[in-house]
């Protein structure tokens, strides 16, 4: 496979390490009240779609980017790939 | 005690083939820089005003003036500085020049360099190097970390038939010995 | 023998003749001759023997689709069986035999399972072995490999190289026939890179075994000028030998040069380059493959696919018969027969199954239309043929055309189904081809020359202005569209002599109509019951033939019935090439610490720590076993002073304003608070609240901390905190970069280890217990001047230090400190001995962190901070990681002191037998402990604190042995810790 990087253009998914569902990004509140029932779903729950699915890939032997691909998981296809600092920053993750 | 002596990892090795060289390079230094977070425009103004330039984006690079660093775009928020060595820190010669714009971490002694040039390098480093190295694609001048035979290595082309190459010291023998096959596969 | 099968013409080099030999015989042919065509012109007929039947096989094709004519080239060890004699470039000194016979190939003893066939019919391992059911394994299984199958391995080391590569370029195309050289051109005129690929040693495709014309010259000509055209550009790379064997994601084809094989010797060069092309479109030009037609005994050596015929005749001057008769269902055939007439043979016959001559046949043959073969004369070699009219006709050569099938192969790589088109009776590529693919030419069911180079053109054309290149106007050549009506008569349906369908299999058509009858029908189904198209050549020649048995037992059509699609790779690809360069010490790569060469001088014997080669222990003169060498090296180091090389352990150099936040977050215990010149233990969770690493991490500076891992978890530490960095906390100012490689690290551990370092480090640095105590860190320099960190910190647990100066100083850093160590007694210490100590001490490592066990289980429970938020603190609190009856980390004695316990064993109640039921616990690390004198170990065991001095037995079955052993305090040595802090 190749994946188009934001940055560096298409490169080699062998330079990659996957890590799996972009929803890691989404890291709960340590305080909240079901903290524990929150970091379960977090941590276990996922969907397993056949077709568009965002996950997560690092480039290990790269830029060292932790990046967001669009993949369809029948097809390879990638529609779309974002640094995910991108990503983690629009969905209101900061310090 | 006398001082103590340095190495190379490769022990200054040099190898010609049929219109391609091999050769350690042993006297670079290399220091990180890292952009602090929100101060990023303050380490670009120290960098212009101590070098004249700008940094390079992730993938090129750009040369200040003679005798002055080379900055290696290496990852968004870092880029190396390369530059000959001398008897003076790595670390102490930026920081000389930069102050505390920027997060300085030496990377002289992590690297064995090697340089691969002539006419036929290209076609030796098709063996071991996924990157399209053609010279509209990779320029002079451009730069990128991948990997070779399960080595990380930066890659970094300094002329029109000349790269440098940079992997783990620690694994350099088993880094030469990739090169060098590639260089006697082509013969 | 001479080459009595030979003729004017060809496309052959008759100054350069080739000697050669087949089974002994000393044979001889040209320069431009394959293996095939050589034997061919010699008039070899018999060379090899069938798969399951052993019954005489010939050549059958002339390319890569080849099922019969497989040999062994080559001998020993740089021996290659089941190589396709119609693919193999002659060379002076070619040394081939036929495979699969006891016994010269004309007599082979093995050749009884042809009168065994009643019982050798699909699925009949099934059925005939069953029983009894021990028979299977000893003697049945070992018998039928004997007996059935493909050539043999050498089983010695192959001494050729092979080597691997990545290519790129706009444009790939797959194939160099007409279609391919159009395509080529046309796109490389355009501007964009183009790799040209084809199989052959000899680009031109069917442009070299055919008469028609191209632009006014022959095809053969054009194809040499077109070649000569694309050679001379620079965006062009032209890759004959070279088979496109996948089609992969995104552009990446696979593709295999052979670039000695048709040599004698490789001279040290690669034999073969396995490529990883990456291309933005990719234009499929692979040709068509002819098609047999089942009829009774159609195996016979002498009947040959008809376009493969005329091939011999055209491109190899090679005449497969003297006469010649041509059997055909379609208007190709009758060009065989134009064909080799034009050369001079006797043409005994044409067989055409329809009704309607469409062409002139040549003087003297008889013509019987409507009519078909029914079977065939002849053991080890054709002489007759008898045809569905009652005549018997005397030839030595059958030309078979069932017509030609698109190459789809790599079409359907990404799963496309292939589609039926009725014209042409075959099988074109479907719609959903890979990504960037297009197809042209006979591949793509355009049968005819001029559609050929009209297609490779307009594909070319497309695919260059999608990338966004100026197509160069271009001007056809000028060629025709033969006559290539075909129609769809596979096999004749006669209840006669067996008729094979697929060759190399071994697999007839009354073992199709046998699976029907048994129901296996699907087309998958028919597939593996009868390993149909299984064989090598994934059935080229033969799926289409099945498939039509198949659907007229269905009683429906041939697209109703399906078909099977295909994988990579198109032809066999050998191991050798797969694996490249990746042989031996090659395999990986090897780390080496700084003072390698120095152990090495030492004679240390070295382990594998992953891709690390650490120094496992020192022997001195006189130490004949290892535990003598390692025991005293473990003492040396608590009596007076030892040398570790530590640099393995990763480490990471972190700086930022909120570094000490960020490692707040990624350690479970505090940081924020550690000040600068101090180090401090660090654990670290993975989110399931499981132990993820340990390690230490000093305080630099205010914003400036190095932290180190555990030499295994290196890498996917720093890929865990780039994780956290950018994707959990990306408004924190932090910054990552390995400084494992920079440092060269050293444990200077014992008694004497600060006289030692006093001699070392340069003396305005205070090294006193008051001034640089325990978990103290700093900058100092050694040696008069030489940069270095210097650590207070204890794996050992006695009075040690880590001392780090920049690599390129590592091998004179060892050797002085051994120099300044000598007064002390100072010794080298490996692996074993850091471990001994270690376990002495109760230090886990990953024996321990074993990614099932919590900072609880290892009694580390107060290092989980519930004050802040960290990586696996919420759910580190989950009730059943919390359980009463959990598991601790405890130290194990041995009751009987001269018993060695083993690491692995489980531990049960002495009351209670050994099984999973009564498990409570495994034995982590174990060791000898010189300073105690017995074996110690370390292991976790349930609700192990409480049961401090209670015996249980410590069972391991895998070597035999249960023993009792004692639960004790896992701090064998100085558990007060006072040693470290002296």
């Amino acid at each position: 496979m190749i994946i188009n990087h934001p940055l560096l253009g298409p490169r080699d998914a062998s330079e990659f390490v996957y890590l799996g569902d972009a929803s890691l990004i989404d890291r709960p509140d340590w305080q909240a009240k079901d903290a524990q029932q929150q970091f379960h779903d977090y941590l276990y729950l996922r969907d397993n779609p056949a077709g568009a699915h965002r996950e997560l890939w690092f480039h290990e032997q790269g830029d060292r980017s932790w990046l967001v691909v669009t993949r369809d998981t029948i097809t390879h296809e990638i529609t779309n790939v974002e640094l995910a600092r991108d990503v983690a920053l629009q969905r209101g993750r900061g310090r | 005690m006398p001082r103590l002596a340095p190495s190379s990892p490769l022990n200054g090795f040099r190898q010609e083939f049929d219109r391609l060289e091999i050769t350690e390079i042993t006297d670079l230094a290399l220091v990180s820089i890292a952009s602090p977070q929100g101060r990023e425009a303050e380490l670009a103004s120290a960098v212009s005003g101590a070098y004249g330039i700008a940094l390079p984006p992730v993938g090129s690079s750009v040369e200040a003036d003679a005798g002055e660093p080379r900055f290696l775009g290496l990852q968004p928020g870092q880029c190396f500085a390369l530059f000959e060595r001398q008897d003076e820190g790595p670390v102490d010669i930026i920081a000389r020049k930069l102050s505390d714009a920027g997060y300085y971490t030496d990377q002289s002694d992590s690297w064995a360099v090697l340089r691969v040039s002539g006419t036929r390098c290209r076609e030796a480093l098709e063996r071991i190097c996924p990157l399209d190295l053609h010279p509209q694609t990779f320029v002079t001048g451009a730069v990128a970390r991948t990997v070779m035979e399960h080595l990380g290595v930066i890659i970094f082309r300094d002329g029109e038939d000349s790269f440098l190459l940079l992997s783990a010291r620690s694994s350099a023998p088993s880094f030469l010995h990739a090169v060098v096959t590639s260089a006697k596969n082509i013969q | 023998m001479s080459q009595t099968h030979r003729i004017d013409g060809g496309l052959l080099d008759r100054s350069r003749a080739l000697r050669f030999t087949f089974n002994g015989t000393s044979l001889e042919g040209y320069a431009g001759d394959t293996l095939a065509s050589a034997l061919i012109a010699n008039g070899v007929k018999l060379v090899g023997r069938s798969f399951k039947y052993h019954r005489p096989r010939g050549i059958f094709t002339a390319g890569s689709e080849e099922p019969n004519a497989l040999v062994t080239l080559r001998r020993d060890g740089h021996g290659e069986p089941n190589t396709r004699a119609t693919v193999t470039e002659l060379f002076d000194g070619l040394v081939a035999s036929s495979q699969n016979h006891r016994g010269p190939l004309r007599y082979d003893l093995m050749a009884v399972n042809d009168y065994l066939a009643p019982f050798l019919s699909a699925g009949f391992y099934y059925k005939t072995f069953m029983w009894p059911k021990a028979f299977w394994e000893k003697l049945y299984e070992p018998v039928i490999r004997s007996s059935a199958g493909l050539g043999r391995l050498s089983g010695k080391a192959d001494p050729d190289i092979y080597d691997k590569g990545f290519l790129h370029c706009d444009i790939l195309i797959i194939g160099a026939g007409p279609a391919g050289l159009c395509a080529a051109l046309s796109a490389a005129r355009s501007g964009a890179r183009v790799i040209l690929a084809d199989e052959d040693f000899r680009f031109g495709g069917r442009l070299n075994t055919e008469t028609m014309a191209v632009a006014g010259t022959s095809g053969a000509d054009w194809a040499q000028q077109a070649v000569a055209e694309l050679a001379s550009m620079d965006n062009v790379r032209l890759m004959p030998r070279t088979t496109i064997y996948g089609a992969y994601d995104h552009g990446i084809y696979g593709a295999l040069e052979r670039r000695t094989d048709h040599l004698a010797e490789s001279a040290g060069k690669p034999r073969q380059v396995l490529w990883r092309i990456y291309s933005k479109r990719a234009i499929l030009c692979a040709g068509a493959t002819e098609r047999s037609i089942a009829f009774g005994n159609n195996d016979r050596p002498g009947i040959m696919l008809a376009g493969s015929v005329r091939a011999y005749a055209n491109r190899w001057a090679a005449l497969p018969g003297k006469r010649i008769a041509v059997f055909t269902n379609n208007d190709d055939g009758w060009r065989t027969a134009s064909d080799l007439a034009a050369h001079g043979a006797d043409i005994a016959a044409i067989v055409d199954t329809r009704d309607r001559a469409p062409l002139e046949a040549p003087a003297g043959a008889t013509v019987a239309m409507g009519a078909y073969v029914t079977d065939t004369k002849g053991r080890h070699g054709l002489k007759s043929i008898t045809l569905s009219n009652g005549t018997t006709i005397e030839c030595d050569c059958l030309a078979v055309s069932g017509g030609w099938s698109p190459n789809v192969h790599l079409t359907c790589h990404q799963r496309d189904k292939p589609q039926w088109r009725d014209d042409i009776a075959g099988f074109v590529p479907g719609p959903d081809l890979p990504v960037g693919m297009r197809v042209a030419g006979a591949a793509n069911g355009a049968l005819t020359l001029a559609a050929a180079l009209r297609e490779g053109h307009e594909q070319a054309h497309a695919a260059a202005e999608e990338l966004g290149f100026k197509p160069a106007s271009i001007a056809l050549p000028a060629a025709e569209d033969e006559a290539v009506e075909t129609s769809a008569f596979f096999h004749v349906k006669a209840d006669g002599p067996r008729a094979w369908i697929d060759l190399q299999n071994d697999v007839t058509a009354k073992d199709v109509k046998l699976s029907h009858q048994e129901g296996f029908r699907s087309v998958e189904h028919l597939k593996r019951y009868t390993t149909l198209g299984m064989a090598t050549d994934q059935g080229k020649t033969a799926n289409l033939l099945g498939l039509s048995v198949m659907a007229e037992c269905n009683g429906r059509s041939i697209p109703e019935t399906g078909t099977t699609i295909f994988r990579p790779p198109y032809t066999p690809v050998a191991i050798g090439a797969l694996a490249g360069r990746s042989r031996g010490k090659a395999f990986r790569p090897t780390r080496l610490t700084t003072s390698h060469k120095s152990a090495e001088e030492r004679d240390a014997v070295f382990v594998e720590a992953g891709q690390w080669l650490r120094a496992q222990w020192f022997p001195e003169k006189g130490e004949t076993h290892w535990r003598e060498s390692v025991d005293r090296e473990a003492v040396r180091v608590r009596e007076s002073v030892g040398i570790c090389d530590v640099t393995t352990l990763g480490k990471i150099d972190i700086q930022g304003r909120d570094a000490a936040e960020f490692l707040n977050r990624v350690y479970s215990n505090g940081f924020a608070k550690l000040p600068v010149g101090k180090v401090r233990y660090g654990l670290m969770l993975r989110e399931d609240g499981m132990v993820m690493d340990d390690g230490t991490t000093a305080r630099l500076g205010e914003n400036h901390f190095v932290m180190t891992t555990t030499t295994a978890n290196a890498v996917s530490v720093f890929r865990h905190l780039e994780f956290c960095r950018q994707c959990l906390w990306p408004g924190l100012d932090v910054h990552l970069i390995s400084a494992t490689e920079q440092w060269a690290q050293f444990a200077v551990a014992g008694p004497h280890s600060r006289d030692l370092l006093r001699k070392v480090v340069d003396p305005e640095f205070d090294l006193s217990n008051e001034a640089f105590p325990f978990m103290a860190c700093g900058e100092v320099t050694v040696f008069d001047g030489t940069p270095s960190r210097l650590f207070r910190i204890s794996f050992s647990g006695e009075l040690a230090y880590e001392i780090a100066v920049p690599a390129r100083y590592g091998d004179a850093m060892i050797r002085a400190l051994m120099d300044v160590g000598e007064e002390f007694g100072v010794v080298p210490y490996g692996t074993e001995a850091l471990s001994v100590l270690r376990i002495e001490k109760g230090h886990p490592v990953a024996n321990e962190l074993c990614g099932q066990t919590t900072a609880r289980d290892l009694g580390l429970e107060r290092m989980v901070s519930k004050k802040k938020d960290c990586i696996g603190n919420t759910l580190s609190e989950r009730s059943h990681l919390n359980r009463e009856d959990g598991l601790a980390l405890m130290g194990f004695a041995p009751v009987m002191r001269n018993e060695h316990l083993s690491a692995g064993a489980h531990f049960t109640s002495r009351d209670k037998p050994a099984t999973t039921e009564n498990d409570e616990g495994w034995m982590t690390s174990v060791a000898y402990s010189p300073t105690l004198g017995h074996s110690i170990g370390l292991g976790f065991i349930a609700r192990g604190r409480d049961r401090v001095g209670e015996i249980v037995q410590a069972a391991d079955p895998l070597r035999g042995k249960t023993i009792e052993v004692r639960i004790v305090s896992p701090h064998f040595v100085d558990p007060e810790g006072e040693r470290q802090r002296a």
